[in-house]
């Protein structure tokens, strides 16, 4: 059994609400962080915890906090990123809908380590319901003097605000997070500067995720080495992973990082293995900004190595035979998805969210999309397989933020391992028309060796 | 695109816009989380209960109205109001049922809700039925993969649905005599 430091308590009656938050060592961190620690103290811990960004990009914590500009006499900002649009992921709402108090918990000690006095938390708009539990958890917390003037007796303020998006993935890239909070369109500003030097209003800010912000509270709880005891190398700590598609049990899993990834796919404890009794044809790992892993790349590495669930191991590899833990978006797909299809899908996602500032981008999913469409649709040659990969090529590392990279990387892990796949919809147009194709007649799966 | 002269879009002849004063002192509550010199950044939430109060869309008033109390000019409210997607810029059906149909949910098996609904309703995503009751949108992932199919409608999420929970939900939202919205105004 994994330990749990965040859903330890979430199935506890009543854990929504303060008091039985607080029954449960709720804001024991604030008490400790702000009574006998200085804020160099915490950042110390942090530091320590080797804790990584669990948006997606994996970022050491303490340095993203460390890299924060203090001006004298220039408010700084914490931002907290719940714009969770990433496909495939479900973890922050979870969280933020079952125990609202322990963001508002782990926002305390993290702006008390910053010097920040004011905190947003950016939550996409269409968890509107969520965005209330929350506020009705700030209220709580105001009232009983964990937020608000003199935290403590302490001397340290804090106000935390809600603010509601309007549904625009790109919003969840945090230079357009901050645009979008300051009332604009979401266009991701270029770096540098960077937002610890100038975010929001021009100010410094750090921009993190609920579940980075909520695995604080442990971190300063049990001190920053005894967190970085669990997991493997530098993969510390526990991580959620949203596990979906066709699997037995999907859910929200918290699991100690290195646990292996066929024990996490096929034991009860988990996903409860692949549903249907089918075999299993790939997975996404990350979300759906990670490359595609085909079944035999999946369980263990191109070296053989027992593939383990860490930010290395999943990596191992690169992009020719490896993919990312990104955000722990997890889904898995059995013989009858259409690998095509569901790059179709991703593209049409990725084009829809573009936000249109730099032309690989907003040119380049487009036409993604379109060719994509022709391959599902039947109407694509085999050479357009080519036409795609140019394409797919061109928007990498060419824009300002990382999802020209996210809308290209699913595009050519794609053709890299289920390039068989794409040539079945050029060979077969009539039997690719009907939508459930693969799902009628699944398509057999030649194993690849990716030895060597 | 949205914003070339329609009828929906004229300037003249359109319902004005006028927030009540209820929802006026929700707006003050809102713009009192920012710092005094930067009150645009409440243009999201605004443009939320705008919606809310001129019936599920954002009319040229409505967002004049928001430019107004905000203190900016017009076109930095329409510029945002045309890049996200929850706004609608024209008028939709009582009760808008947006069915995410992005891979997670498509494995298991959000075409066939979306065909469900289509045939049920007799529109296609994007359309509205005839008795104004019902729009039906697709959008893309809402955060719910562990629960698909799903489906939002205001500001709740209808999840694990099969084509019987879709028809049970088409029923009660005919019954209901509130518009369902976003936000719970």
């Amino acid at each position: 059994m994994s330990r749990k430091l965040l859903l330890e308590h979430i199935d506890k009656p009543g854990i929504r609400g303060l008091e039985a938050y607080r029954a449960n060592g709720g804001y024991r961190s604030v008490e400790k962080a702000l009574k006998s620690m200085s804020p160099e103290a915490v950042l110390e811990e942090v530091k320590k915890s080797g804790l990584r960004g669990r948006g997606g990009a994996g970022f050491p914590t303490g340095m993203k906090w460390s890299f924060l500009a203090k001006p004298e006499g220039v408010p700084r900002y914490l931002v907290v990123n719940a714009d969770e649009s990433e496909p495939g992921t479900f973890k922050d709402r979870y969280l933020m809908e079952k125990i609202p108090h322990l963001l508002i918990e782990g926002i305390i000690p993290s702006c008390f380590a910053m010097g920040a006095n004011t905190s947003y938390i950016y939550i996409r708009g269409e968890y509107f319901y969520v965005a209330r539990i929350l506020e009705q958890a700030i209220a709580e917390a105001y009232a009983a003097g964990w937020l608000g003037k003199n935290i403590l007796g302490s001397g340290f303020d804090l106000d935390v605000h809600v603010h509601t998006g309007a549904g625009a993935y790109i919003c969840g890239e945090e230079t357009a997070l901050l645009e979008s909070l300051e009332g604009k369109r979401g266009n991701p500003r270029i770096k540098p500067p960077f937002p610890a030097v100038k975010g929001l209003y021009g100010r410094p800010t750090v921009v993190n995720n609920v579940e980075t912000i909520c695995a604080v509270v442990p971190i300063v709880n049990d001190g920053g080495e005894e967190y970085a005891k669990i997991g493997v190398g530098r993969s510390t700590g526990t991580k959620l992973i949203s596990a979906g598609g066709h699997i037995n049990k999907p859910g929200v899993y918290e699991i100690e990082l290195g646990v292996p990834v066929e024990e996490f796919l096929n034991s009860d404890e988990y996903c409860g293995g692949v549903s249907g009794g089918r075999p299993l044809k790939a997975c996404i790992p990350g979300g759906s900004s990670v490359p595609i892993l085909p079944a035999e790349l999946l369980f263990r590495t191109a070296k053989f190595e027992t593939r383990l669930m860490t930010y290395e191991s999943l990596s191992d590899g690169g992009f020719q035979t490896g993919s990312m833990l990104g955000s722990g978006g997890f889904y898995v797909f059995n013989d009858t998805a259409c690998i095509v299809r569901s790059t179709w899908n991703h593209s049409r996602f990725y084009h829809h969210e573009s936000c249109g500032q730099c032309s690989p981008c907003r040119e380049g999913t487009g036409w993604m999309e379109k060719i994509l469409y022709r391959f599902e649709h039947g109407l694509a040659r085999t050479d357009d397989i080519d036409l795609l990969w140019d394409v797919q090529r061109r928007i990498e590392g060419n824009t300002i933020c990382p999802f020209g990279d996210a809308a290209a990387w699913p595009v050519a892990a794609a053709i890299r391992h289920f390039r068989d796949e794409f040539e079945y919809h050029a060979t077969h147009p009539t039997k690719v028309k009907d939508p459930k194709h693969f799902e009628k007649e699944p398509m057999k799966r030649v194993e690849r060796s990716y030895a060597g | 695109m949205e914003h070339a002269n329609r009828p929906h879009n004229a300037t003249e002849g359109v319902a004005p816009f006028i927030f009540t004063e209820e929802a006026l002192a929700e707006c003050r509550t809102i713009i009192g989380r920012y710092p005094a010199d930067h009150s645009k950044s409440a243009m999201l939430p605004l443009l939320h209960i705008a919606q809310t109060e001129n019936k599920g869309w954002l009319s040229v008033p409505a967002m004049d109205a928001v430019a107004k109390l905000l203190q900016i000019q017009y076109i930095e409210v329409y510029e945002v109001a045309t890049f996200y997607s929850m706004y609608n810029l024209h008028p939709m059906g009582k009760h808008v049922l947006e069915v995410c149909h992005t891979v997670p949910c498509m494995l298991r098996g959000a075409d066939d809700v979306v065909a469900h609904i289509e045939k049920r309703l007799g529109i296609k995503p994007g359309g509205t039925t005839e008795d104004g009751l019902f729009s039906l949108k697709t959008v893309e992932c809402l955060g719910s993969c562990g629960t698909a199919p799903m489906l939002q409608c205001g500001a709740k999420y209808h999840e694990h649905l099969t084509p019987e929970k879709v028809d049970d939900l088409i029923e009660k939202l005919r019954m209901q005599p509130e518009r369902d919205n976003y936000t719970d105004r």
